[in-house]
Formats: C-alpha cells, structure tokens, sequence
C-alpha cells in the first residue's frame, strides 16, 4: 500500500518534536522516554519505509467532492486521488483576552517551546505563566531547564489542572503557582515589562515584574480541513471545541475520512499515537480487507489510557462513544492539588519502614504510568493496574534508584539513614562534581542547608541520579538541589 | 417567536432585509423575516460584492441606478452606524469580439439615455485606469466611475438593524417547511419552530425559491445554477475598477480591505454548493492573462453559490396570479446584491397596492406577454 504524508512545515513530528520531557502512559507504547526520541524513532521508521512517499513544505488545500485531494508542493497545486485520507492536523492554542494582550512579549506557549526547544532561543529571562495545565507545567520546567526565571504560574481555577508530579517539579524550583489567579493586565509600553495578576475571590491585585508573558490556556482542534470537507462537526468543550462526529475506529461523517490525534479531540500525546495507528491500521483493513488484530487490542489500550480522564470520556459519551465506560471518580488529594506539594502525612506514611535505605514514592495521584514497575530488579513496585498507584514492598526494596531515573514524573526518591543520604533525580545543567557542596532545596524550593555531592550518575536519557549528604533531620524533606559556583 | 404577521418574508438575504425594512418603514406593523441559516448565508454573502449600473436593459438600469443612489447615502437612509464600505472606482468591461463592443456602444447610449453616463475607451485609455491590463486583442472598452463595491454583510447587517428599530422580527434558524394556502390564499406559513398565520408572504428565498413555490403549487420560472469564486490575501490597492469580460467569462475586483475578488460562470450547473479544484485552476490561468500581476497573490478561501436565473436574467418582483398574497423577489441572475435597495422599495409598492416608484417592468406576467428582452451583459 502506498502512503503520502503532507506536512506543511519543512520536517516532520509536530509537536513531538518540542516535548523533552518523559512520557507517562504504559511502557508497552513510548511511557518513559522523551517525547523528542519518540518523534525521532517514528521519523526513522518513516524514512527507512519505501511505500511511504512525503511532502514535507506541502500545504493540503482542499478535498473535494471527486475525491481530489489538492496541496501546494513546491509552490504549485498538485493533485492526488487517495482511497482513505487520514486528517491528524492536530490542534491550535486558545488565548485569553487581557489588557494590553498584543504586547511584544505575550507568547503562547507553544510558540516559546517552538524557539526554545527547536530553534535553541530563549524568548526573554523573567516568565510569567498563564495556566497549569500539563503544558503550562512542563514549558515552566523547560524555561528553567533554559535557566529562565519563571516568575510564577497563574491559574484560575482553585486547583492545578495537570498532572500533580509535573506540579511538584516546578515547586521544588521555587516557581509559585497562583491559584484562583488570573492575568488582568501586561505591563510596559513597547514590550512587556510586567503584569497584574488578580485574586478571582478577594480582587486583590499583584504585580509581576517579567519579560515575558506566556499563555497555556488550553488548546483546540485545527479543524479547517474538516469543515472544508464538510464533516458533521460537534461543540464539545471537554474536547476543546468543534470535533468531527466519529465512530470508534474514528472515521468521519464523510466517506473514506477519518480523524486521528487532538484533531479529532484534545487528549495526551499517547492517545494520539494509539489513534493514529488505530486509524492506519483500519484504513488499511478497509482497503486490502485484512483485519488486523492490533485493532481490537489499541482500543483496548485506549481504553486503559482514558480511565482517569473524566474529561475526555465525558466528552466521548456526548459523540455516542464509550457510552457504557464508567471513568473512576477522582479522589480529593487535598492540599496536593491546590499547591503541588503533599502533606506531610502522605509522606510520613511512605517513611514508616524501618529499614536503612529505600525508594519514596512520592506519586499520590491515579494517571496512566507504569515505567516504575518495570525498572525495579526486585519485582518491588507493584501496580494493580495502569492508573493505580504504585506501592513498594519495602522489604524487596534495595534502594538501587533504577525507578528514580525512570519515573517520568521525577516523583521517586531514594533515602538512606544510615549514610544520611537522598539520591535525586536532576536534569539540569551544569552537573555538580562528586565532592562538591551543593544547595540542598525543599520542595518549595527553600534553601535547607549545603552539603555535598556523594555521587553521580550519568544517564544515557539524561535524567541524572545525584546523591547528596543530608543531615538527618532534613532526609524526607531534601527533593532538588541547586549547584553554586 | 411570534406566531401571526403581516408579512412573512422568507429569506434573510440582502433582498428580504430591504423588502422588510421598507415595509417597515412604510408604516406596515408585524413584519417577520424568517431565515434558515444566518443572514447573508445564501448569495448574498456568496456574491462578488459588485455594483454596477452597466446593463443591457432598462429596469436593471433604472434599478440599479436607484440603488447607487441609496448606496450613497445609506446611512442617511438607514440611519444605523454600519460602514457598509461603498467604494465607487468604476467598472471596466472589455471588449475582445466585434459582437460584444457592438453591445457596448448600445449598452452605453440606453445607459446614457437612462442618466447613467458610461462611456465608451479605447484600449489606450483602458490600460491608464488599469495600468497593468493585457490589451492583447482589446477592441473597447466601457467604464463608468460610479459602479463600485459595497460589503455584502455590512450591507445586510444594516439593512437587518435598521429593519429591527422599526420592528421588524427577523428569525434566524428558522425554516420553512410548508406554506398554508386555502381557496388560493395564502393562511400561513409551517416552519421548524412551530405554525405562523399571515396572509402575505414574500419569497425572497434565491436559490431556494423554486422550492418555496412548490409549497403554493406555483411552478416559478426561475433555476439555480453554482458559481464559484475566491478571495486572495489583502496587497495595498493596486486596481480601482471592477474588470470584467464577458467573452473571457471573468470578473475581478480589489476590495477595499485590500484582497482580489474573482469569479467566473460555470459550464455546467451543479446543485452543490461546493466548490472544486477545477476553477481554482482555470481561475488562475483566466485572471493572470487578463491581469498579470494577480500571479503573485495567494488565495485564502475559494466557496460557491448559487445565482438564481431568471428567463430574462432580469428579476422578478411581482405578485402572483394563481394565490392572493403570495409576492416573489426572485430570478435575480446574479446580481441581487446591488440591486436590493430599490428591489425593496418596488416590493413595498407591491404589496401596498402603491404606484412603482420607478418605471420598471418586474411582473411575472411579463414573460407570458412575450415582452422579454434578455440582459446581455451577465457573468
């Protein structure tokens, strides 16, 4: 079978190709590895597959009522005639409106991870951050990668909205998260040079000084393509707007279309993969008559993915999908989701083993990964399902720090009492030198004492294993270190 | 929504907003428009956006004529605040056969005659209004410096605003299913949000006004055939005139936001709304021949739409014979935009039994009369 990829920019990958952190999910799809491998892996298999023809600087225009489907290739219109079209344009990012909001300086932030993570450019030094979605998180993390300043991250609601270890890393490098906050105004006359934040309860207003302004408000479906083809569309907010109406091997009102990726919804990247080899493979099955049995099986992993995301089953029941699927309900983890930090009994009860030396697990929220479980040469993490939480046997448990580099969430520690000792994960740059005294920080980001670097390990998906003295009264609250020279 | 009226006018077109609006304005109480989708959502918001006073006839003429006069000072007349971007730069139309520019010496002295004061150019003088048209072949030209643009959707917009402070409903998401006739009058009209009495409706339905007069059993002489167009991205203002060639079957014009309006007619009918590869295509070779510098601008959007073809390209304002209270504002052939300010005021005589305003001949009557004379200057 023959297939054309039209890609309007000059390489492939999409926003894969910005993700540079690790992904959750199962370890039987990509949980694990960095977002910027998975596209990479994707993109050699690409290259190194004859049948598959690509037209990278090639803009799709229309599909048309005789099957034509038309794209600009080398600034000329070519036509081609495909038995199944496979839209997966992705999605664009919605904007808030505020005062002064076409600044210089006011960024979406998938524009900042575009400069920073494709071109190599900082977009300013002082980020002020709207929205703590999963994007808001992680492009907070990744400005600090860069050794921006992120002044803080503002969110409206009354609880953060990504995942709650993304939430937690960003903390322990000192980055506020304003709660029931929202952006009112920017500052400055010809770029940004501040901005006021607003208390949705008390009006209480509070000025941040920053160069930046960065907006992770949400996102929605870059459907023009499907309202050109005259796919039946749906208002769904759960999925971020207008998707096409679909069955479950996500084909379209329209024949031979179908819809794979936040095109068709806005989900987790891992979704996205999962549908987008769905929709090949039913394409394919469609033509050829073949079935594949990987079908059934990827829904079924589909399923699996969305069974903590009310927001995306919700919005699936409305287009008649997973109408029986019953979504666990989402348990209150208090203070951990207005702050992103736990409260201490949650740590106290990981802390109660007698014994010397042993992984914290400090992952306290149900979402779909599993890459600890894996890691572990003991058999000591166990789960009871992809979204469950992972509980240690404290006897298996060695302390050898595997499932510290792998957590995607940076959410597993090592202690040891006896060698007064923390083994953290670091993805930071520079490396500390084994002996030298580094800041030992909280998980707020506070300044707890300096000690020194006992070792390192160097990771070959540099997420780096550094172990620091600790003094004993500061083993369960030591979680990032900062190196000072 | 209401459910009883004076008037019900199907169609939130450009035409049932005038008709409406001049209703209204005329003192008759209860008017109701009735639309399907949104305003503008036919040919109106479809059309090229043209208005030109250039025709072949005397009531496209005088009415035509009438309506730049309204153009011009319509917020005076309408008095809402709604820039509907009236530009006047002229229309320019080329003569490449012997038989066409023989039409235009015609055209130009019925024009003339009727106070639209056209004139004829040589090829020279064509290419000093557009510097940069290909003359090849040229014979002539007509131009008059009063035909222009107006937009579309201000243009309904304030039609519609200006109908609403008189009182006028208009409903939106709202369509005909059925017309209620009894003993050859009209009693009422059904729609998707329930039954409204009245006893006089007008179809100003475009496209889909062959429809509604099978609802009253009446067998209109009209069809609708798509006509496709696009837009290009906005460039600074490089061509003031509309340019258009009946024998090249094209026309093109600049708008005052800057983006190039272009269309041509079809060869076929279809009854898709949709539009096709095919005329981005013969559109390109069309418009750079004619207008070279048109290479370098990229389209943005292509759509389509209907016109609705009259036997006489002309329209038909007029009543009906076989059911009292049915009225038509239909058969405009494609250039209902430009003509709807005076199509409105001649409804209103209509219906209220007035003398015409103006001269014209609109009645369906006419064609049975034999009294056709086709327009001859129709994209």
């Amino acid at each position: 079978m023959n297939v054309a990829i039209f890609e309007e920019k000059e390489f492939l990958g999409g926003q894969l190709i910005k993700q540079t952190h690790k992904f959750f999910g199962s370890k039987d799809e990509s949980a694990g590895i960095r977002g910027i491998y998975i596209a990479k892996n994707l993109i050699n298999e690409i290259e190194k597959t004859e049948n598959i023809d690509l037209y990278l600087n090639s803009m799709v225009m229309g599909y048309y009522e005789d099957g034509v489907i038309t794209a600009l290739v080398n600034n000329k219109m070519e036509k081609f005639i495909p038995k199944k079209v496979i839209i997966a344009t992705g999605a664009f990012e919605k904007s808030i409106p505020f005062e002064n909001d076409d600044l210089p300086g006011v960024f979406g932030a998938g524009a900042v991870q575009t400069l920073m993570n494709v071109y190599g450019i900082l977009p300013g030094k002082d980020v002020l951050m709207i929205g703590s979605g999963n994007i808001g998180l992680i492009v907070s993390y990744q400005l600090a990668q860069a050794r921006a300043n992120v002044k803080g991250i503002v969110e409206i609601s009354d609880h953060i909205g990504g995942y709650l270890v993304h939430a937690s890393k960003v903390r322990r490098l000192g980055i506020p998260i304003y709660t029931q906050h929202t952006i009112v105004k920017a500052l400055g006359k010809n770029k940004v040079e501040g901005a006021i934040i607003e208390n949705i309860q008390t009006h209480e207003k509070k000025e941040i000084s920053c160069d930046v302004i960065c907006l992770a408000t949400g996102l929605m479906p870059l459907s023009d393509i499907l309202n050109q083809i005259n796919c039946e569309m749906k208002y769904i907010p759960e999925l971020g707007g207008f998707v096409p109406i679909r069955d479950e091997n996500l084909k379209t009102t329209v024949e031979n279309v179908f819809v794979a990726g936040d095109v068709a919804g806005i989900e987790e990247a891992t979704a996205a993969m999962l549908e987008g080899e769905l929709t090949g493979l039913y394409a394919a099955y469609e033509i050829t008559g073949k079935f594949d049995k990987r079908i059934n099986t990827i829904k079924e992993r589909l399923k699996d993915l969305r069974k903590t995301s009310s927001k995306v089953v919700n919005g699936l029941k409305k287009l008649n999908l997973y109408e029986d699927f019953i979504v666990e309900p989402h348990e209150s983890l208090g203070d951990l989701h207005k702050t992103g930090i736990p409260e201490e009994e949650k740590i106290e009860n990981l802390l109660s083993s007698k014994k010397e030396r042993f992984a914290i697990l400090e992952c306290f929220q149900k979402i779909p990964c599993n890459p600890c479980v894996s890691s572990c040469p003991t058999n000591a993490i166990k789960m009871d399902g992809l979204n469950e939480i992972p509980k240690l046997d404290y006897d298996k448990c060695i302390g050898c720090g595997n499932c510290v580099a792998v957590c995607p969430g940076l959410a597993i520690f090592v202690i040891d009492k006896k060698k007064e000792s923390v083994i953290l994960p670091y993805e930071f740059y520079p490396l500390p030198e084994k002996g030298e005294f580094v800041e030992i920080l909280d998980r707020e980001g506070n300044l707890l004492e300096r000690n020194q670097v006992l070792s390192i390990r160097k990771m070959k998906d540099k997420t780096n294993l550094i172990e620091v003295k600790v003094s004993k009264e500061n083993l369960k609250h030591s979680r990032h270190i900062r190196v000072v020279r | 929504m209401k459910n009883r009226a004076a008037v019900v006018i199907i169609g939130g077109g450009i035409n049932g907003v005038s008709i409406a609006y001049n209703l209204a304005k005329a003192g008759v109480k209860d008017v109701i428009v009735l639309e399907k989708k949104f305003l503008a959502y036919g040919a109106t918001g479809r059309c090229g956006a043209g208005v030109r006073q250039q025709w072949g006839t005397k009531q496209n003429c005088i009415l035509s004529r009438e309506s730049v006069k309204i153009f011009e000072n319509i917020k005076d007349e309408l008095k809402v605040d709604i820039d509907i971007e009236f530009k006047q730069k002229g229309y320019l139309l080329l003569a490449f056969t012997e038989k066409e520019w023989n039409q235009f010496h015609k055209n130009v002295q019925l024009q003339n005659s009727l106070g639209i004061n056209s004139k004829l150019l040589s090829p020279q003088e064509a290419k000093e209004i557009v510097p940069f048209l290909n003359t090849e072949k040229l014979l002539g030209a007509a131009y008059y410096e009063k035909d222009g643009h107006a937009n579309p959707f201000l243009t309904t917009l304030a039609y519609a605003k200006a109908a609403e402070k008189l009182g006028v409903k208009i409903y939106k998401g709202v369509e005909v299913f059925d017309i209620h006739v009894k003993e050859g009058k009209i009693k009422g009209v059904y729609t998707n949000h329930g039954y409204i009495a009245t006893e006089k409706i007008v179809n100003a339905a475009g496209g889909w006004s062959q429809e509604i007069g099978k609802m009253v059993g009446v067998d209109l002489p009209v069809y609708s055939e798509r006509h496709e167009i696009l837009a290009t991205e906005p460039v600074n203002e490089i061509l003031g005139p509309m340019v258009m060639s009946f024998s090249y079957n094209i026309y093109c014009q600049q708008t005052p936001h800057g983006s190039f309006v272009m269309g041509y007619g079809p060869k076929e009918t279809s009854k898709s709304m949709r539009s096709t590869w095919q005329f981005l295509e013969t559109m390109a070779k069309k418009v750079t021949y004619l207008l070279p510098p048109t290479k370098n601008l990229r389209v943005v959007r292509q759509w389509a739409g209907y016109y609705n073809i009259s036997p006489d390209r002309q329209p038909i304002v007029s009543s009906c014979n076989e059911v009292e209270g049915f009225y038509m504002a239909i058969g405009f052939s494609g250039h209902g935009f430009m003509l709807a300010p005076a199509v409105g005021v001649i409804m209103k005589d209509i219906i209220l039994g007035n003398k015409l305003t103006w001269d014209v001949v609109l009645d369906i009557g006419r064609f049975e009369r034999n009294e056709i004379i086709k327009e001859p200057s129709v994209v």
